[in-house]
């Protein structure tokens, strides 16, 4: 029998006994924070990640046990070990997405039963996906009347509608119930990419408003790339009834377009990338979106693409209706540092100097917290345009300027002070740092990268670029009290080090590598983990593995080269512009803990490398820890509340993986709960509910 | 079936034996560990990295952060993980000598030393060797 598309699709599904949407309505019929749900992935349209729920709060956060679990290890032909998403929680259903297949599962919000699952078996497309896994979760539209729909992109990049209530593809959007994403991705001057095994993807969820949808794109990690001439960037709004595109915003913008003459060379035409593949924002009111632009191709090398590079990460301001700019900002021209821009934009109405200002506040991995009147694009705060290090990279032409906000101060380490920065238990650890280090170029911030030679200078050493700062899990935002929570990760060194291609493999003049060593080709997160990946061509064996001795390395007796703390959370108010508290980011790891060369020593809270979302409550941040460790309770990864006024930790409760999506919070029938994924090691990916006891 | 007092306490001795094994012990061989080097800059080093130190989209497989995910557990949780997850887009693919050699090779580049006894292949016998991330105390 022959399939009207590629593509099957399954649904399990059980028909539900209708809840009452009574409870749930509000005046207009979406469903909000206000009445106990998660309608967002950021809670709500403005990023926030905040509920007003405190049911759960500082005196009874302790007491929280499991009230449900959901593991996803039967999803897809294989367990996943990164479990990125986070619920939506709309009228009493949980939706979310789940497993190396990317399911989409609906479960009941009090005991986390299955009502349905929805899978498509994408084949050859998913498996060569650049966005592979189970993604960050889904959207959900309504037309207040009982037309419900969960929204999402499966793996091989197509846009899903399905009736929230049976898991069914809904037929009226696009082709039955689906939208072809690649259809309109081009590279080049304008080539349609294959449907197939055209290069395109997205994990992030699609922003739904009003009636749009708006989805990005993302593509392979851009480390080693085959071509600078890739796929190009999009962002793309749909008909949320029927999936008719409303309009495109060409983030490489094209001949007559704003910011074509920033590709200097007509390199805007034979480069690609530079998608969105974070969460956008929205604001309902004013009708206008705001697009967080990631790198063009490649992340470390801009030598085939001269210019600035617009809108490379840049914070891009669209019209709802029409997708025209309204302004734009760019963080970091000329972009060679991965930094992307990782994080959902915060819309924050905020008060400075007795002047209201509607905002929008960036986090970044460069933990810059840049802060923009929404409406004008002008910065609330002046931003300085200040003289950077320039690169001597053959072909290359860094920017001679980079913007440096005044205000608020960075909240994360944003380059590697020497020997400030540095691991100083003990002197003989500094000593060994210092020599390690010395194999190494360092310096301030927009430290270019090196071709690095393992018989020479070994790579640029940066710190707070690809790893750093806050990356995708993004920030919160209380919307009474005008404070940014952000998390940051203040240990996340990254060596740049840059090297010619082998014969054949790329366009690229330089790709990332080392003179000296083996070229090793760096695929995109979970590239080759879905569900159908194929096996790969047999590799010729590796010649030599790098020394085993700890030559320039990033370790001193097994611990990071980085002085503690190892990540922050901070609390930056907006109306003030400053730092309002900031402390270390869960607890010392045990390597630090049980390290014989520290014994008896009393070491203040380390905190732990990584970056991680939070979820803020009424009175709380809550968010868990990146590590499992088992000196101070049984061996697990807690999940912590730290008071928003001061940032002291309130409360814990004991997880059996560490966190490895952005916790979320909901109430059903007076009950509050917490839900996060967790995963990683071991232990494969579950979604775990906590609440607090009956009797409480 | 019938046990003579002898056999049954050598049982006793022998699962005594094997619970307190650690990785410690000298739990396999330098040339499993030599094997499992190649094994893993053939299967493993494009995503964890040559030196085990992980990449954008894989952890480390050496340092504070993986021994936290494994300390506690048991290279048998560890060998299982590998043969039914990994290579992550070849999973299933690595027999059972292959994965103990390349599990071999994590061993040894994470500092515990190799010894007379090859790795066992069974993982009911490598659940009786425990992950301790920190060298025990000299009895």
């Amino acid at each position: 029998m022959r399939q009207s598309t590629a593509q099957r699709t399954l649904v399990f599904s059980i028909l539900l006994v209708a809840t009452s949407a009574a409870a749930w309505s509000q005046s207009n019929g979406q469903p909000s924070t206000k009445s106990g749900e998660w309608p967002y992935y950021t809670a709500d349209l403005k990023g926030s990640k905040y509920s007003p729920l405190d049911q759960i709060n500082a005196s009874n956060f302790n007491k929280l046990e499991v009230a449900w679990r959901f593991k996803t290890e039967n999803l897809g032909t294989k367990p996943e070990y990164k479990l990125e998403g986070t619920p939506l929680m709309v009228k009493g259903t949980i939706y979310v997405t789940a497993g190396t297949r990317r399911d989409v599962i609906s479960l009941d919000a009090k005991t986390g039963e299955l009502n349905w699952v929805y899978s498509m078996r994408e084949g050859k497309r998913a498996a060569i996906a650049p966005r592979q896994l189970s993604g960050r979760g889904v959207s959900y539209w309504t037309d207040g009347k009982g037309d419900d729909r969960v929204v999402f992109v499966t793996t091989g990049y197509r846009l899903v509608e399905l009736n929230a209530h049976t898991g069914r593809p809904v037929e009226s959007f696009g082709k039955e119930g689906m939208v072809d994403l690649k259809t309109g991705m081009v590279s080049g001057t304008g080539q349609q990419i294959d449907l197939e095994e055209g290069e395109a993807g997205l994990h992030s969820t699609p922003l739904v408003v009003k009636d749009v949808v708006i989805v990005g794109s993302s593509f392979k990690e851009g480390m080693t790339v085959k071509t600078h001439n890739n796929t190009k960037g999009l962002v793309r709004a749909f008909d949320a009834k029927n999936g008719k595109l409303l309009w495109t915003f060409n983030t490489i913008p094209r001949p007559g377009e704003f910011g074509n003459e920033t590709w200097e060379s007509n390199s805007w035409a034979t480069n690609g990338n530079t998608g969105v593949w974070t969460q956008m924002t929205v604001d309902e009111d004013l009708g206008l979106v705001y697009l967080p632009v990631e790198t063009p191709t490649s992340d470390f090398y801009g030598g085939e693409r001269p210019g600035n590079n617009l809108f490379a990460e840049s914070l891009v301001c669209v019209d709802l209706k029409t997708g025209k700019r309204k302004w734009h900002y760019q963080v970091v021209h000329h972009p060679i540092w991965d930094y992307d821009l990782s994080s959902a934009p915060i819309l924050a109405d905020i008060n400075v100097g007795g002047r209201a200002i509607k905002a929008v506040a960036l986090p970044s991995k460069e933990s810059f917290l840049y802060v923009f009147n929404r409406i004008t694009g002008e910065p609330v705060w002046p931003i300085e345009e200040r003289p950077v290090p320039q690169s001597d990279v053959p072909g290359e032409k860094t920017s001679a300027t980079q913007p440096f906000p005044t205000k608020p101060p960075a909240y994360g380490r944003q380059f590697l002070k020497i020997p400030d920065d540095l691991i100083d238990f003990t002197p003989e650890m500094r000593a060994e740092a210092r020599d390690n280090v010395a194999r190494y170029k360092t310096g301030p911030m927009f430290l270019p990268p090196i071709v690095g030679d393992s018989n020479g200078l070994l790579a640029a050493l940066t710190l707070g670029t690809a790893g750093g700062g806050t990356n995708w899990p993004g920030a919160g935002y209380d919307p009474e009290t005008h404070i940014v929570y952000a998390e940051a990760n203040q240990s996340g060194l990254f060596p740049i080090s840059l090297r010619n291609p082998p014969q054949g493999f790329s366009d690229i003049r330089y790709v990332m590598g080392r003179n000296g060593t083996d070229f090793v080709v760096s695929e995109g997160p979970g590239f080759g983990s879905a569900a159908d990946a194929p096996k790969p061509a047999p590799r010729p064996r590796a010649a030599q593995r790098a020394p085993a001795q700890n030559v320039g390395g990033l370790t001193v007796q097994g611990l990071s080269i980085v002085k503690p703390p190892y990540a922050v959370i901070s609390a930056v108010n907006l109306d003030q512009g400053d730092l309002q508290w900031q402390v270390p980011y869960g607890e010392t790891p045990d390597a630090v803990h049980n390290h014989p060369a520290l014994k008896g020593k009393d070491i203040p809270n380390t905190g732990q490398p990584g970056s991680v979302g939070l979820l803020v409550t009424k009175s709380l941040v809550v968010l868990g820890d990146s590590q499992i460790t088992s000196v101070t309770h049984p061996r697990g990864a807690m999940l912590r509340a730290y008071d928003k006024a001061s940032g002291k930790e309130v409360g814990a409760v004991l997880m059996p993986a560490p966190q490895s999506g952005s916790p979320m919070t909901y109430s059903v029938d007076g009950k509050q709960y917490i839900i996060v994924a967790v995963s990683g090691g071991a232990y494969s990916g579950e979604y775990i509910a906590y609440s607090l006891p009956s009797e409480d | 079936m019938y046990f003579g007092a002898g056999v049954l306490a050598l049982f006793v001795l022998a699962a005594a034996a094997q619970a307190s094994r650690s990785v410690w012990d000298g739990v396999y061989t330098a040339e499993q560990a030599k094997q499992g080097g190649d094994l893993y800059a053939d299967q493993c080093a494009s995503c964890h990295g040559l030196a085990l130190n992980g990449g954008e989209m894989a952890p480390p497989l050496t340092g504070g952060e993986f021994m936290s995910n494994w300390n506690g557990l048991t290279v048998g949780d560890l060998f299982d993980r590998i043969r039914t997850t990994m290579p992550a887009n070849a999973a299933g693919t690595l027999n059972r000598e292959k994965t103990a050699e390349i599990l071999a090779d994590i061993l040894s580049v994470n500092g515990f030393p190799a010894g007379s006894m090859e790795l066992p292949r069974q993982t009911e016998a490598l659940k009786q060797i425990s992950i301790d991330a920190v060298k025990p105390e000299k009895k």
